[in-house]
C-alpha cells in the first residue's frame, strides 16, 4: 500500500482525524490529506518543528518516537517509525489511544510492502548463491 | 440496611457535586513525548516544554 492509499484508508476509518500527512526520512511529504500543497507543507513544517522541540527536551538526545499535544482547539499527534513520520490533526478532546493506534496501523501499512520486497530480494540472492 | 442505602446515596451525591462544581472544567490541555528507549514524559500547562510544544501545535491547528 502506498502512502496516499494508507492515508485515504486512515481518514475513512477514523472519524477523529481531520487532516494528516506522511513524511519520508528526509522530511519530504510522501502523502497528505490536504489537496492544497501549501497546507500540506505547513503541516509538515510544524511536524518537523515539533519533533525537533521534543528532541531538545531530552537531555540524553534520544530519538523521538511519539509526540501528542492536546489543546482546547484540537490536538496534534506525531508518530515516527521505520524512518517515516505521520502527523495528524484532530478536533478537541480526542480519544488519544485510538488515534495513536490508527496512526501506527497506517504507518505499518505503508512499511509492509518494502519489507516484503527486501525479504524476497534476500531469498532470491540466497537461491542464486546455491 | 436502610441507613446503608441512605449513606451510599449521600456519598454518590457528594462525589457528583464535587466533580460538578469543584472539579476541572473544560478540556484539559497536555502534551506527551515518547522516546526510542521507551521512556516518556507528560508536560502540563505552565511548564516551559509544554508552552514550546503548544505554540507549535497551535500554529498547525490554525486553519
Amino acid at each position: 500500500m502506498d502512502a496516499a492509499e494508507a492515508l485515504r484508508e486512515l481518514t475513512e476509518l477514523s472519524s477523529q482525524i481531520e487532516s494528516a500527512v506522511v513524511l519520508g526520512a528526509d522530511g519530504s511529504v510522501l502523502a497528505s490529506t490536504h489537496e492544497d500543497s501549501t497546507r500540506a507543507a505547513a503541516l509538515a513544517s510544524s511536524t518537523l518543528e515539533l519533533v525537533g522541540a521534543a528532541f531538545e527536551l531530552n537531555t540524553q538526545r534520544l530519538e523521538v518516537t511519539r509526540v501528542e499535544v492536546e489543546l482546547e482547539d484540537g490536538a496534534l499527534f506525531v508518530l515516527r517509525d521505520g524512518g517515516r513520520t505521520i502527523a495528524a490533526i484532530t478536533g478537541p478532546d480526542p480519544t488519544s489511544g485510538l488515534v495513536v493506534y490508527d496512526l501506527r496501523t497506517c504507518l505499518h501499512g505503508i512499511a509492509e510492502p518494502e519489507q516484503k520486497k527486501k525479504r524476497r530480494t534476500v531469498r532470491k540472492a540466497k537461491e542464486e548463491d546455491e | 440496611m436502610r441507613k446503608l442505602v441512605r449513606l451510599a446515596v449521600l456519598v454518590g451525591l457528594a462525589i457528583w457535586a464535587w466533580r460538578r462544581f469543584a472539579g476541572p472544567s473544560g478540556p484539559r490541555e497536555r502534551a506527551g513525548v515518547s522516546y526510542a528507549d521507551g521512556s516518556s514524559v507528560v508536560l502540563e500547562p505552565g511548564s516551559v516544554g509544554f508552552e514550546r510544544l503548544a505554540s507549535i501545535a497551535r500554529a498547525a491547528l490554525r486553519p
